[in-house]
């Protein structure tokens, strides 16, 4: 037995520490001091409290950069996991301002704890390389975020999606452990390196096999990918904008980054093979097969949607396809992995607030409420072009980049076995394009309805917007900024 | 030797200063008239005081050398490009004689044009003129040398063409610049030869410049083919240039023309300066026209190797290169012009072609003035001839015979032309000799100047420059080992020239008045609205002597006629030793040696029969009328008209060049619009039937088939939206599924293995 060191642990976990603190802090003080301040003040000095958390914690990663692997795997910090992280701290702050304007719920204290605890979950789970506190965190997060999506305290359809959300997010969860444990039951360990070399490969036991696939049906659920993102829609369409919007970018992140970890580094030799018409089993044919559902399922049902928070839901599938694809480039696609998921992450919520503005104003969040927004909001309506566009990878959005990255990383690990996948996934980038211009056709060809009042938007909510906007810009004219911090051993 | 250095480092300020005043003009508004002309006097000026200090450190110097300062332009791959300018007695006697003519012909200017509306545009183009020109004569590359030409040549198109709304000024213009540019394509041709040769284009360069002897001995050991040394064949390619330059025959036909222009120009461009550069650049490139085998002289420096790459990096001070006086050191390039000293047998094919060339000039031109009625005209020929003439000295006598003609004759034809101009001026723009007459009384100063040219141009002998120096020529002529020919047809023309002298002055100075008062119907007034307002106010008077403005620079020129000659004389042959490093001394003995004397009475004699000739033709009975036929025409008409046709040149290029060009450019347009045109058509006409074809297939096929792609994705977008009903049953049964699917598809692998 290995004597644990809890200094180490404090400084290493410290970042997650803090946030930890923070959730309790606002809760203390929404309880203690803020019982009598009127709504709309408390709503700002909570949403700020929460945000300085997090501010706090991505300036003590910059200030005191701890690296090291705790106990084995338990926790293991390393550059990379600290951008990660600072990145889920980032939209996390961008979600808490998003939230300026909002009047969904009179419980700010709650929600700002519940997001800062879900954030942890998130932060542990970019940590960790041991598979009982990649399951606890992934918990922890999951919970929180049922909980947020069910904040709509006058929306029946608010509760019914968090409870579809919770359904289906606990079997997958029970299908995880079922995995897990038969991980743990042929490998001897529950940390992935030591699960790596028990494993060997590259030939696949047949047990192994089922383990892999439930392993990846509850990390298919957290990113959404088809056939287990069937909850995502109706989340995202009912779900209070700014929690939706947590829900799309930094749990996304995260959930890529740990579905990374756990097949490249816990199974480390049993990739397969995924070349068209003649497979090897792993997990990375697994992966195709997900991918390439993705991919069709996400962006031929966004071609029908007349919603846009819905369409946005679809689209992410299909971005999840894409994602998928620099997974399995393998070790050297994951930069460009975590480059498309961040800026995606900016971008698909910078197009949530906008949809909230939208609905605050018109009262919905169709396509045709879209319409005409360029003469009523010029700056909100250029801020959703280069959102739509980025999603869609038109250069020099950072979407175009980042598309661009996976797919050189994917074509050049596996010596273009995949290519009938990247084929499929720019055409399908072609298709998505579609109902991409829809949006914008919406807002800048069809005239706006008459009679429509113009009203004050509130200060808090656009600059969020207008600063995801400019983040894709400036990523997207210099992709080494991101990149190349990202690439560094 | 302080003074000396000085001088040399600031020798580029000298072309600098005009070209600068001529920039400085080009921005003046036209009412700044009175700044244009002080500028451009100014800094012709002060040009002139820095060619005088050259001259005078050249002299002082007491063994012959020349400074040269060459700096690098800009590296072409591994070779430096370099630029420089030298000062020796060639440079120098040019500088101060080009910055005097042009400071003359400058302050004559603001007399003659002081009613042209556009005098400040005149200054701009005269400063220019006289800082390319300047710029020419002390430039020690080929390449800056060939820049200056160009832009010379430019000037000279401007200038021709001032008045350039009249049609036939305009025409000259053109004339003269596609006339030149023969010239100066051989010129090209030749400068791009010489570089492939040797790797330089720079005149002195320590050694290695392309007119030292290392050099030299490459171009007269390699052949162009056809058993030609490369040097006679650049020599020739410039020479073309210099033909081009200076009117000689058969490119002489655009210097006539070129009296459209101001008479200050023609005095200052067209007489005594630019048309002599062809001259001057035979000088600088004397010793490379004039190699043959015979001058091979081994060197330290490289023996068949260009030196192009050892020039790399050239240090901007100056630079001393002695000058190997002719004798010395058996180095001599330059024929003796005493015919006592050794001989050369040797001739190099180029310098015969320039003797000939020259002497064909000089007696062709002669012969066509005589016939000439225009006052400005007879002096263009007259210039031809006397260019001729140049070429000829050059080719027999080398540089200093040639330059010493440069140098007299410069001043001299200025004279004449200016004279010619403050007549005009009189006469209010008539320029037909026939519609002169008896101004000898009326404008005595020009009359007197007039006379002073004339004699110097005739060759009256012992007062007068133009003596001295033809007698020269004659000399070196008569001792040119290759033929005597050209000896005699230089006496014929010398003869000529004596003659249509005299017949001009007869014409313009003695007799009556014959021009009508006013001249009214005259077209040049018509056309030349610059001084159509002071017609009017003195139109009907008689002709009027010129202000002092003009006739001062006429009396400076007068006396410079006559002094100049006795710096050349037989007996003091100072000009000569100067050019070629030699110091000289009085010795009357000389005048009195050998067949020195015999020629000089020769000479003298020649000039006396032409003149007296001519005064017997036209001086004795004055023709009363402006109608009335020459007296020579009732000799021979048919020579006389052809004379009169200037030998049918025009109407022979007209015939030959032009309409064939003409014809040729008809042929093309005709090409042009059926040939290509058609084709062009055509091609349009298929690029439109095929895009109507396309345009079909893409509405039927591929348009239908995208159609029923895009009505399939959304029909499967439809399906996928339609299976998603809000059941979570169904959702958790996808799960299932796909569970299901996903384990098959890994088992089934696992089974294959």
């Amino acid at each position: 037995m290995i004597p644990v060191n809890y200094l180490d642990l404090l400084r290493l976990a410290a970042p997650e520490t803090v946030v930890l603190a923070g959730a309790l802090v606002v809760l203390g003080v929404d309880l203690l001091a803020l019982r009598e301040v009127e709504t709309g003040l408390r709503r700002l000095l909570l949403l700020i409290l929460g945000a300085v958390t997090c501010g706090a914690a991505i300036a003590w990663m910059a200030a005191f950069p701890n690296l090291g692997n705790f106990m084995q795997g338990m926790l293991v910090v390393t550059p990379l996991t600290q951008w990660v992280k600072g990145g889920v701290l980032a939209l996390a702050i961008l979600t808490l301002l998003l939230s300026g304007g909002a009047s969904f719920t009179n419980h700010w204290g709650e929600y700002v704890a519940l997001l800062l605890l879900s954030a942890v979950g998130l932060m542990f789970l970019v940590s960790s390389e041991s598979l009982l506190v990649i399951f606890i965190a992934l918990e922890l997060a999951s919970l929180s975020l049922y909980i947020l999506a069910a904040f709509h305290h006058d929306a029946p359809e608010s509760a019914e999606a968090a409870l579809k959300y919770f359904l289906f997010g606990s079997v997958s969860a029970g299908f995880m452990l079922f995995g897990l444990s038969l991980l743990y039951g042929l490998s001897g360990s529950i940390d992935l390196r030591e699960i790596a070399a028990a494993l060997g490969g590259p030939f696949l036991d047949p047990l192994l096999a089922v383990a892999m696939v439930t392993v990846a049906v509850g990390l298919g659920f957290k990113i959404a990918a088809a056939p287990f993102h069937l909850w995502a829609p109706d989340v995202y369409q009912a779900a209070p904008p700014p929690s939706a919007a947590f829900i799309a970018s930094a749990s996304k992140l995260a959930s890529f980054f740990v579905l990374a970890k756990v097949l490249s580094v816990g199974m480390g030799g049993l990739e397969g093979r995924a070349v068209f018409g003649d497979y090897l089993p792993g997990w990375v044919p697994l992966l195709a097969a997900l991918a390439a559902a993705s991919l069709l399922w996400g962006n031929l049902a966004a071609i029908v949607q007349t919603n846009v928070r819905r369409l946005i839901a679809y689209s992410a599938i299909a971005h999840a396809g894409y994602m998928l694809l620099g997974i399995m480039g393998g070790k050297a696609g994951l930069p460009a992995l975590v480059y498309y998921a961040m800026t995606y992450g900016f971008t698909t919520l910078g197009a949530f607030g906008v949809a909230s503005l939208v609905r605050d104003r018109v009262g919905g969040d169709n396509l045709s409420d879209f319409a005409g927004l360029s003469r009523r909001e010029p700056w909100m309506a250029f801020c959703m072009l280069v959102f739509m566009l980025s999603l869609a990878g038109i250069p020099p959005l950072a979407g175009f980049f980042g598309k661009f990255y996976l797919f050189a990383a994917a074509l050049k690990t596996s010596s273009l076995d995949l290519l009938w996948l990247v084929i499929l996934a720019i055409g399908m980038s072609a298709v998505s394009l579609y109902y991409y211009l829809q949006v914008l056709k919406q807002i800048y060809v069809v005239p706006p309805p008459s009679g429509l009042a113009a009203a004050p938007i509130p200060s808090l909510p656009k600059t969020v917007i207008i600063l995801a906007a400019l983040t894709v810009i400036v990523l997207g004219c210099a992709p080494n900024l991101l990149l190349r911090v990202l690439a560094a051993p | 030797m302080n003074a000396q250095d000085a001088i040399v480092k600031l020798l580029w300020l000298a072309p600098v200063l005009p070209l600068a005043t001529g920039g400085v003009c080009a921005l003046l508004k036209r009412r700044h008239r009175a700044a244009a002309a002080s500028l451009a006097i100014g800094s012709v000026s002060a040009s002139l005081l820095l060619a005088v200090w050259a001259l005078a450190a050249t002299v002082r110097e007491p063994d012959p050398v020349r400074h040269v300062v060459n700096f690098n332009w800009f590296q072409a791959g591994n070779a430096w490009i370099g630029l420089g300018w030298v000062l020796d007695p060639l440079s120098a006697v040019m500088l101060v004689m080009v910055a005097l003519v042009s400071l003359l012909i400058f302050v004559f200017s603001v007399g003659y044009m002081a009613h042209d509306e556009n005098f400040t545009r005149f200054f701009c183009f005269l400063s220019l003129f006289a800082g390319a020109m300047l710029g020419l004569v002390i430039a020690n590359s080929l390449l800056l040398l060939f820049g200056c030409w160009e832009l010379v040549g430019l000037t000279s198109y401007l200038l021709i063409g001032f008045w350039y709304h009249k049609p036939s000024a305009a025409a000259a213009a053109k004339k003269a610049f596609i006339t030149t540019r023969i010239g100066d394509l051989a010129f090209l041709l030749g400068m791009i030869w010489l570089y492939a040769e040797t790797g330089t284009l720079l005149f002195y360069d320590q050694g290695r410049g392309c007119l030292e002897q290392s050099a030299l001995n490459l171009l007269a050991l390699r052949t162009a083919g056809l058993g030609v040394a490369v040097a006679t064949a650049v020599g020739l390619l410039l020479f073309l240039g210099a033909m081009g330059k200076s009117g000689q025959v058969p490119l002489h036909v655009w210097l006539p023309d070129a009296m459209e222009g101001p008479t200050p120009v023609s005095a200052l461009i067209h007489a005594a300066t630019m048309v002599a550069a062809g001259v001057f650049l035979m000088a600088r490139v004397h010793p490379l026209v004039a190699m043959t085998d015979a001058d091979i002289k081994p060197t330290g420096l490289y023996a068949q190797s260009i030196p192009g790459d050892a020039a790399a990096c050239r240090p901007g001070g100056v630079q001393k290169i002695p000058i190997t006086p002719p004798g010395q050191a058996g180095h001599d390039l330059n024929l003796p012009v005493d015919p006592n000293a050794p001989g050369r047998t040797t001739v190099s094919t180029a310098l015969k072609v320039v003797t000939w060339v020259g002497v064909l000039t000089a007696l062709f031109a002669a012969s066509v003035a005589v016939a000439q009625t225009d006052i400005k005209r007879i002096l263009a020929y007259s210039t031809v001839s006397q260019l001729g003439f140049m070429m000829l000295g050059l080719g027999t006598g080398g540089v200093a015979v040639g330059m010493f003609h440069l140098i007299t004759h410069a001043f001299f034809k200025a004279l004449l032309f200016l004279g010619a101009g403050s007549v005009i001026h009189g006469c209010h723009e008539e320029q037909d000799i026939r519609r002169m007459g008896g101004l000898g009384k009326l404008m005595p100063v020009t009359f007197s100047t007039y006379a002073i040219g004339m004699m110097a141009l005739s060759g009256v002998p012992i007062l007068f420059s133009g003596f001295w120096s033809k007698d020269e020529i004659l000399h070196a002529a008569h001792g040119w080992p290759v033929s005597r020919l050209p000896f005699l047809i230089a006496v014929l023309a010398a003869l000529l020239t004596a003659f249509y002298m005299t017949r001009q002055i007869c014409y313009v100075f003695l007799g009556v008045w014959r021009g009508s008062p006013g001249n009214a119907g005259d077209p040049r007034k018509v056309t030349a609205p610059s001084h159509a307002g002071r017609d009017t106010s003195s139109s009907g008077g008689l002709p009027h002597e010129s202000p002092a403005v003009m006739t001062v620079p006429l009396l400076v020129l007068a006396v410079g006629s006559v002094v100049l000659g006795f710096f050349g004389t037989p007996a003091w042959p100072w000009f000569q030793g100067f050019l070629l490093g030699r110091r000289e001394s009085l010795e009357l003995g000389r005048l009195l040696a050998g067949g020195t004397l015999g020629l000089m009475a020769l000479s003298a004699l020649v000039a006396g029969v032409g003149i007296l000739v001519g005064y017997w033709l036209y001086g004795r009975r004055p023709p009363g009328a402006a109608d009335e036929s020459d007296p020579l025409e009732h000799f021979h008409p048919a020579v006389f008209s052809v004379l009169r046709r200037k030998y049918c040149f025009d109407e022979l290029y007209d015939v030959a060049l032009v309409r064939p060009t003409a014809a040729f450019a008809r042929a093309c347009h005709w090409a042009d619009q059926v040939l290509w045109g058609g084709a062009v058509r055509a091609v349009s006409r298929v690029t439109t039937a095929l895009s109507w074809a396309s345009r079909l297939v893409d509405e039927y096929f591929v348009n239908a088939g995208f159609d029923r792609v895009c009505d399939g994705l959304s029909r499967g977008g439809g399906h996928c939206s339609r299976f998603q009903n809000g059941q979570p049953q169904r959702y958790l049964r996808a799960i299932a599924v796909g569970l299901l699917v996903l384990a098959l598809l890994l088992l089934w692998g696992c089974r294959t293995v």
